[in-house]
């Protein structure tokens, strides 16, 4: 992923300012969340299931290279071809390498948010490769030109009116309609004829499975089946963190994944690939291949593994009130969000992400809503921490927490500051309130701040006050 | 070690206020003081404390912070308790210090033992002391915030409700979102107060739709931030830390002049 | 050193393997009891029952019908296709127990085809919990029959069905491992749209399900 141009502050500026973003993303992420909330009722012992499937993850973690290396020869064995990809770079590479040795020209891809990350749908495009978007959202935002805003809804800030809009411009057969069945239906016809027409069909993974070496894949749409056995080639990206150790233990985490991100119990498909077309096959593949993706995963296995949990379901997104009034693009890296927050100065370096993990208000709802329990607030304030010790933080604001903790480490000094303060204060406010505040001018552009008092309680003690 | 404390007939509390109480709203202090007091506790009020760190630490500058919270437990070491009227200076001092002195083992320890005998104000007369205020009146309906760092670090959720249940014409109404942040989360109101301001306005527009006469809350951070955005807005809608209602002190609520 | 060496150093030296074979396949043993314990209690009575109301609840939104015998499919398919007007000819998933069925007026010959209208098929099992579909692939049940038709009839023997997710995943080890397992849990759908449920997206519109005996 480049990074935009623009800058953090900029584009949290031109989402705020856009009024249709909020609708579309309450309509979106608030669904999101009652059905969630729904989901977890009907399981009682959730708490424990979240800590169950913690352990699933973190048992593949501490046996990562075991368990690769059980994936691949198992893969191997079911005529698989695995490649491996140190960077988003290489990653790319592998994949447009193999799409010109197959003489493809047209590619079908179904949701993946690695390929995001590695930046191939860019990279496709560069290569002079036709690129088509098959899941119904990625297919909406081809159409307008953009990234995903979400990691499940990559649409979510568009409304259905915005779709209609674009369907009836780029649609060959305009909708029936523009309610939401009618739209979904235009997208079937619109798209049918290129899942068969492609030469190579491009997925991701939900897990990679070691003892049978499958991949899965967790979708609800049926584009991804469509994607991935028509063409002549099926390219698998995946992070290597995807790794678990057996089918069990990857429907046990899809029974979290899914409640998690839509509410349902199971998505309508719960996928196994392994390997390419058998004989006798009607359908399938004739390669299948697996580009095994390390960017960054290896150094936070050694710095931040519980990151490595992470099922991509999106509800920390959904309930992240930041989130919620920023919408995905204002963040700039592939993922949006907590997890998003986390990541992205993984892939792009802290130095040019910072805000990122700073743009945060650590309320620590996502950290309670995630099914593997990572602990996004304490991972947040890791990289602020970071930044801080690298000399990235905004010098003014480095200087103003320094010199404001001096006086606080002297309590002598900090009661002489603050007796001086307060009356100093208390001469911009009117009627109890202060409505411009001397270097917190962004506070009371938008709201008051209460006119402090005479003096400070602790003064008042000292000098034997009651009330 | 404060379990041992349970059975302490009168134990001695160090209350620390938290610098926002202390420079803002020194009300909320004298609540605290008067309802720990009714709770059976002694109570000090050590004049050497001033912030817990957290500002510092939440903006990652942990070398600043060390101090602080050197002082801080220093400071409190030798009481029974300490306790403050805000889940998120008591989360910052049970969570988060001993974190910060990961590397450090004395400090670490030191850092346990106080996290151990730390608590939030209205969790600790509810769940340690058995408390219920008594003979206070508040004819008024209310809605309740939580606040995050209380409502998740500590599970500051049903204590103040059992409180304020006891107060004597004090009704609470439902609050949409009552467990979502308002937005406020320390400096970030400052840094980013731009998108700060954006989840305080939806925060507003609930506590509005709730109705209630008062808005309560265990934050005065957070308090502060909804108090003030309420205003803007031009809500009629008084806000109190809970702990001035529990001890009969609501007469002015945040932003009302004498 | 090859990318793939130097992913599994770095991964080696921040993890590096202790545990014997043994131990560690005794620790995902554990995992999954673990995970198990957890889980909500199931009706354990009755399989078909507890999956037909999963499979038509409206989360899954299957139609789900009872039949004494798989003879009885061939009925269950013409009244499928005569209350949803639909032509008399469908593409057969190609599986032996079907194709000798008696299918009488109906004519179950059709090629798969982009817009098929029907295809009949057959599961392997059934997931009770869940109301899914398991499908293996195999010359026998190719992948596109679960995908490409707008109608998707699926035969289900009811002594097939397993309770939960993890009974199946018992029942797949003792198998092959195929090329493609499907697990179907409904009519494809789509929530891309503002997050509201939308049916028939790229795969079949509507599932429905005929247990047998
Ligand atoms: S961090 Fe947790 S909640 Fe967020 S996407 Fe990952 S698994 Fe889901």
């Amino acid at each position: 992923m480049t990074a935009p141009a623009q800058d953090f502050h900029t584009r949290v500026e031109k989402a705020l300012r856009d009024p249709q973003l909020k609708i579309a993303l309450e309509r979106t992420t608030g669904n999101a969340r009652r059905k969630r909330a729904a989901a977890v009722a009907a399981w009682p012992d959730f708490e424990a299931a979240r800590a169950a499937a913690c352990a699933i993850k973190d048992h593949a973690i501490e046996h990562m290279a075991t368990y690769l290396e059980m994936f691949e020869n198992n893969a191997r064995a079911s005529g698989a071809q695995v490649h491996w990809a140190r960077d988003a770079g290489e990653a790319s590479r592998i994949v447009i390498d193999l799409c010109k040795a197959s003489g493809a020209k047209v590619v079908t891809r179904s949701k993946s948010m690695l390929g995001e990350e590695i930046g191939l749908p860019h990279a496709l495009a560069e290569a002079g490769l036709r690129r088509v978007e098959t899941d119904l959202a990625e297919h909406i935002i081809q159409l307008a030109g953009e990234t995903p805003s979400h990691i499940i809804w990559p649409a979510a800030h568009r409304t259905r009116e915005d779709v209609a809009k674009l369907f009836d411009q780029y649609h060959h057969e305009k909708p029936e309609g523009h309610d939401v069945v009618s739209m979904v239906a235009s997208a079937r016809k619109e798209l049918r004829a290129d899942f068969f027409t492609a030469e190579v069909g491009i997925s991701g993974a939900n897990f990679l499975v070691a003892e049978t070496g499958a991949i899965c894949t967790i979708t609800n749409e049926g584009n991804a089946e469509l994607t991935t056995t028509p063409p002549r080639v099926h390219i698998v990206t995946a992070g290597i963190e995807k790794i678990v150790a057996s089918t069990e233990h990857a429907l046990q985490l899809t029974r979290l994944l899914v409640r998690s991100a839509t509410g349902a119990d199971l998505t309508q498909y719960t996928t196994f690939h392994c390997g390419p077309k058998r004989a006798g096959d009607r359908d399938g593949p004739e390669e299948f291949h697996i580009v095994l993706v390390d960017h960054g995963r290896t150094r936070m296995l050694a710095e931040m593994p519980e990151m490595l949990r992470c099922l991509r379901c999106g509800a920390c997104l959904n309930h992240c009130v930041v989130y919620r009034a920023i919408g995905g693009h204002a963040y700039g890296g592939a993922y949006p969000g907590p997890m998003g927050s986390v990541l992205t100065p993984v892939f792009d370096g802290l130095e040019q992400s910072r805000d990122l993990p700073a743009a945060c208000t650590l309320n620590g709802q996502c950290k309670q809503v995630c099914p593997v329990d990572i602990p996004l607030p304490t991972l947040l304030r890791h990289w602020r921490a970071r930044s801080f010790r690298a000399g990235h933080e905004p010098k003014a604001v480095s200087l103003a927490i320094t010199i404001w903790a001096f006086f606080a480490a002297r309590p002598r000094l900090y009661r002489m500051a603050q007796a001086a303060a307060l009356p100093a204060l208390r001469l911009f406010a009117k009627g109890g309130w202060i409505s411009s505040l001397p270097l917190g001018s962004g506070w009371t552009a938008t709201r008051d701040f209460p006119k402090p008092p005479r003096q400070s309680f602790l003064a008042a003690i000292r000098k034997g006050a009651t009330r | 070690m404060p379990e041992t404390g349970n059975a302490l007939e009168k134990p001695r509390v160090g209350l620390f206020v938290t610098c926002l109480v202390d420079s803002i709203r020194p009300n909320v202090g004298f609540a605290a003081l008067a309802l720990l007091e009714a709770a059976g506790c002694t109570v000090e009020i050590p004049l050497a404390q001033t912030c817990c760190g957290q500002p510092a630490y939440n903006s990652g500058a942990d070398d600043a912070t060390k101090p602080l919270a050197r002082a801080v437990i220093e400071t409190f070491e030798p009481y029974d308790y300490l306790v403050a009227p805000s889940g998120s200076c008591a989360g910052m001092i049970k969570a988060h210090y001993p974190e910060l002195f990961a590397d450090d083992p004395l400090w670490r320890e030191r850092a346990e033992k106080l996290a151990a005998k730390t608590h939030e104000l209205l969790s600790f007369l509810a769940d340690l002391r058995g408390f219920r205020p008594r003979n206070v009146l508040c004819k008024a309906t209310a809605a309740y915030h939580d606040s995050c760092s209380g409502l998740r670090e500590l599970g500051v959720k049903a204590q103040p409700r059992a409180l304020l249940d006891a107060v004597e014409g004090l009704e609470l109404r439902p609050l949409e979102g009552e467990e979502t942040c308002c937005g406020f989360g320390g400096t970030f109101s400052v840094k980013y107060s731009d998108i700060s301001a954006e989840i305080v306005g939806e925060k507003a527009r609930n506590v509005e739709a709730a109705g209630a006469d008062l808005l309560l809350g265990g934050d005065l951070g957070c308090l502060i931030n909804m108090a003030g955005k309420l205003r803007r807005d031009g809500a009629r809608t008084r806000v109190f830390h809970a702990a001035e209602v529990l001890a009969g002190m609501a007469d002015r609520a945040i932003g009302e002049e004498a | 050193m090859s990318a793939r060496e130097k992913i599994f150093a770095a991964i080696r030296k921040a993890r590096p393997e202790r545990a014997t074979p043994a131990e560690i396949g005794a620790q995902a043993q554990a995992c999954s009891e673990a995970m198990k314990r957890t889980l909500p209690a199931l009706d354990q009575d009755d399989l078909a029952a507890l999956f037909t109301a999963r499979a038509s609840s409206e989360k899954v939104g299957a139609s789900v019908e009872r039949v004494a015998t798989l003879a009885d499919l061939p009925p269950a398919v013409a009244r499928y296709v005569a209350s949803n007007n639909l032509a008399p000819d469908f593409a057969l998933q190609p599986d032996p127990r079907l194709k000798n069925l008696a299918w009488g007026e109906l004519s179950p010959g059709a090629p798969l085809r982009a817009d098929s209208a029907l295809a009949v098929g057959i599961a392997l099992c059934g997931v009770a919990e869940t109301g899914s579909l398991v499908f293996h692939s195999s010359p026998e049940a190719p992948t596109l029959y679960d995908f490409l038709p707008l109608h998707h009839l699926v035969a289900l023997d009811a002594k097939s069905l397993v309770l939960r997710l993890e009974n199946y995943a018992a029942f797949a080890q003792r198998l092959a491992i195929p090329r493609n397992v499907n697990l179907v849990t409904g009519a494809s759908g789509t929530t891309d749209i503002e997050g509201v449920l939308a049916r028939g997206a790229h795969g079949p519109g509507r599932l429905h399900i005929v247990i047998f005996d």
